[in-house]
């Protein structure tokens, strides 16, 4: 599966890198993230709680960040295991690109699914992914700035 | 396969139920007939840790002539919706859609209310309920609430419902004689998932059609209305060059999403084989 898309953010390019690499403000902007810790500069473990339709399941998963550019990009290759439902596991490119009155983020992920939820789950995993991808934006866009009550522009594609 | 172990309260009213949902919260699942829920239990895709049977519940079934409405209860079964009179007669498009969903075994006991609130875009209710003008019956702590069906659908599996309300049923505007419809489904087997659908309704006089609903189904998060495709043809004599031009905008305004086998394009494409389909088809009838 692939997910690919650029979001508009109402802020400053260091301030949305900062965002993106603090966990306080991840374990807030992840829909249903539980627990979230950085374990070394280059290594974030977190465990989230998917919630798709008919479908919750509990993902332990670590993220280790490389080719990291401040400021400006960076790579994460990410994997995580929901015990009977499946696992996830996959690489995304992160970069920050300043646009007029905030941050334009683009992001492209490769990702396999497999086990159960890749079986079952395989009819609506991108539209699945599409929309933890908006609803993570939304909230990431609203713990930068508590004030804005909405992203202006922008949506993943 | 098999579900992880659950507690299990078979509901003997709905205050039951809500004071149920609120003191289990996300914990708790409504079962209605079970043919989505019982699978994802018994694939341990989801774990609940207790399931409230609300299938006893006598005002939640049942299809009756209420005032200027049809009410259909959120248990009414796809097989009733299949064999009633009243659907026939006062919402003949359900009729129509009914034999597209899944298989006999599974519309015996798979509910209007069920599929209603799950919200699968490949799903023939939800884009029916839209196309009828159906109102949804919502029942909280709070009271009563009704939600028309084009503001039900709010994204992927997400509904208006809030978690702690319940789906009475719905109310549908009665279809006179004046109301065409057509059904179309695409699939690549029957009963497997739509690969595209479109449920249209409209009000017909002599060859023209006013007050038109095309949604479409499987090609979205939602169902989507081609709401520019209606404004072309509302009022207006259909002829080839207006199908030619609903076909064009049903094709442009509606965002179509790829699925695992159906490239978005594939979808745009049927959305306008579709239309053409229904047009043509309720210009004969």
């Amino acid at each position: 599966m692939e997910l690919n898309g650029e979001q508009f953010i109402a802020a400053s390019v260091p301030v949305v890198w900062r965002g993106l690499n603090d966990v306080a403000v991840l374990g807030k902007a992840i829909p249903g993230c539980e627990t979230i810790e950085r374990i070394s500069p280059e290594e974030v473990h977190a465990k989230v709680m998917f919630k798709i339709g008919p479908v919750r399941a509990r993902f332990a998963g670590k993220l280790l960040l490389s080719d990291v550019i401040e400021e400006k990009s960076c790579s994460m290759a990410f994997e995580g295991s929901g015990g009977a439902a499946g696992f996830a596991k996959g690489r995304s490119r992160v970069e920050l690109i300043s646009a007029e009155g905030g941050t334009l983020v683009r992001f492209t992920t490769e990702a396999s699914i497999g086990g159960k939820l890749g079986q079952i789950g395989g009819r609506l995993i991108s539209a699945s992914a599409k929309k933890i991808a908006d609803d993570f934006f939304e909230a990431f866009a609203k713990e930068l700035n508590p004030h804005a009550s909405e992203i202006t522009a922008g949506g993943a594609v | 396969m098999k579900a992880a172990a659950f507690d299990y309260i078979k509901a003997q009213s709905i205050p039951e139920v809500l004071a149920l949902m609120r003191e289990h919260g996300d914990d708790a699942r409504l079962m209605a007939g079970g043919q989505t829920l019982l699978a994802t239990l018994n694939m341990r895709l989801s774990e609940p840790q207790i399931l409230i049977d609300i299938t006893e519940l006598a005002e939640l079934k049942g299809i009756e002539l209420s005032g200027e409405h049809l009410w259909v209860g959120a248990l009414v079964t796809h097989t009733e919706i299949e064999n009633a009179p009243l659907i026939k007669k006062y919402a003949p498009i359900l009729q129509a859609a009914a034999p597209h969903i899944a298989h006999r075994a599974i519309r015996n006991l798979g509910t209007w209310g069920g599929s209603l609130v799950y919200g699968d875009p490949a799903a023939e209710w939800p884009a029916c309920s839209i196309a009828v003008n159906a109102t949804m019956v919502v029942r909280g702590l709070q009271g009563e609430r009704r939600i028309p069906a084009r503001d039900f659908f709010v994204d992927l599996y997400t509904t208006a419902l809030a978690p702690d309300e319940i789906l009475m049923g719905t109310e549908i505007p009665l279809a006179n004689a004046k109301d065409v419809f057509s059904f179309q489904e695409l699939a690549r087997r029957h009963g497997d998932y739509a690969v595209a659908g479109l449920a249209a309704v409209a009000k017909k006089t002599s060859q023209a059609l006013s007050d038109c609903n095309f949604v479409f189904f499987s090609v979205a998060t939602t169902p989507v209305a081609a709401v520019q495709a209606q404004n072309l043809v509302n009022g207006q004599v259909v002829n080839a060059e207006l199908i030619t031009a609903a076909v064009a905008a049903a094709r442009a305004e509606i965002e179509t999403m790829e699925d695992i086998t159906n490239s978005a394009a594939a979808k745009s494409h049927l959305v306008g084989v579709l239309l053409e389909r229904a047009l043509k088809k309720m210009l004969a009838d």
